[in-house]
């Protein structure tokens, strides 16, 4: 099982090529412009992963978007971040 | 001391195009000193990155080299293992007649496997 | 375990690097060793000796000084990387005839290979672009 971190919005190309990476049991963590991925309007873009998708809870209250993730989203803290790429083998930037 | 079960050691993803930014060079490079080093690599081209394979670069006007004279040295450093993702492939309409090296299409349901598979993964 | 952060981009031109901070002290809270912070691309700004931020706003550069100082985590500048964008330490400058460097300790330029080295030996990398 692998972790994948993403840094890019929804609307961003990488996305998809981090879609196009994710395995079966892996598991997806936005962070940075990637937690705009956490708005409910978002969540078909996010098919493929769903309830394989973390979003970091800093990034989100430092956009004002901690009231406004979709319940599927698991939000996890810089703890949470750790924890996470304790438990995948590895872990895949995409940026 | 390699590790039989796996790919290989490393494999590096190339995203972008050449001449643009340096991403492409300075991803290569990492792959270029792993392979020095005795370390199997694999090139993983996908998206716009998959433009660095084609045939009749050329040097930009200042004199930038780009990358093709770098891949034209892959085989030398014994980096063989050079893959494209047929998506992006289809999505640019590209065939790999264009290309200047031999490679091998991915089907989008393997490339999550190629990522499990590698010791390190590097994403360029 | 032990970790090692890639990071590649500069800052103040992207989060990238406040993450990489971010996660690079919550593992030395929780007491993983980072065997290095390699910098990488335009990762290597991180090494600029000179930055000069305003007061009120983080001071990144000595961030992972301090960070190198408190809890003896090697900082490794891609030296090839760093000359091309006018990051020099005292040897390097010597080398190439400049006067002053830009780059100082706990700083250390050395090449990819160390990258290369520090994803294979550690039980993780973690990247972090722009």
């Amino acid at each position: 099982m692998l972790l994948h971190t993403l840094n890019r919005s929804p609307l961003s190309p990488v996305l998809d090529q981090a879609l196009a990476g994710m395995g079966p049991e892996d598991r997806l963590l936005l962070i940075e412009d990637g937690v705009l991925g956490a708005l409910p309007a978002q969540q078909a873009r996010y098919a493929s992963v769903a309830g394989r998708v973390y979003a970091l809870h800093e990034d989100l209250a430092s956009r004002g978007l901690l009231g406004l993730c979709d319940p599927t989203v698991r939000v996890v803290d810089i703890e949470g971040f750790v924890a996470l790429t304790e438990e995948c083998e590895r872990t895949v930037s995409w940026y | 001391m390699q590790d039989e079960t796996r790919h290989g050691d490393l494999l590096v993803i190339l995203r972008h195009a050449p001449h643009g930014s340096s991403w492409l060079k300075e991803g290569l490079d990492v792959a270029l000193v792993a392979a020095a080093f005795d370390r199997r690599v694999t090139l993983l081209f996908m998206g716009e990155g998959i433009t660095a394979l084609l045939e009749g670069q050329q040097a930009g006007p200042l004199g930038q080299k780009g990358t093709a004279p770098t891949l034209a040295m892959l085989e030398m450093y014994d980096i063989d293992s050079l893959l494209v993702e047929k998506r992006g492939m289809e999505s640019l309409g590209l065939s790999d007649e264009q290309f200047m090296l031999p490679v091998q299409g991915v089907d989008a349901d393997r490339i999550a496997e190629l990522l499990a598979s590698h010791a390190l993964v590097l994403n360029f | 375990m032990r970790y090692a952060i890639l990071l590649l981009d500069a800052p103040y031109t992207s989060q990238a690097v406040h993450s990489a901070l971010r996660f690079t002290r919550a593992l030395l809270a929780k007491g993983h060793v980072v065997d290095g912070v390699f910098f990488y691309h335009d990762g290597v700004h991180n090494a600029a000796r000179l930055a000069a931020p305003p007061q009120d706003e983080p001071h990144l550069v000595d961030a992972w000084a301090e960070l190198a100082r408190e809890h003896a985590v090697p900082l490794q500048v891609c030296i090839a990387a760093a000359l091309r964008r006018g990051l020099l330490d005292e040897q390097e400058a010597a080398r190439h005839g400049k006067q002053g460097c830009s780059v100082e300790p706990p700083f250390e330029l050395t090449g990819l290979g160390q990258l290369v080295d520090l994803g294979l030996r550690c039980d993780r990398l973690i990247t972090f672009g722009p």
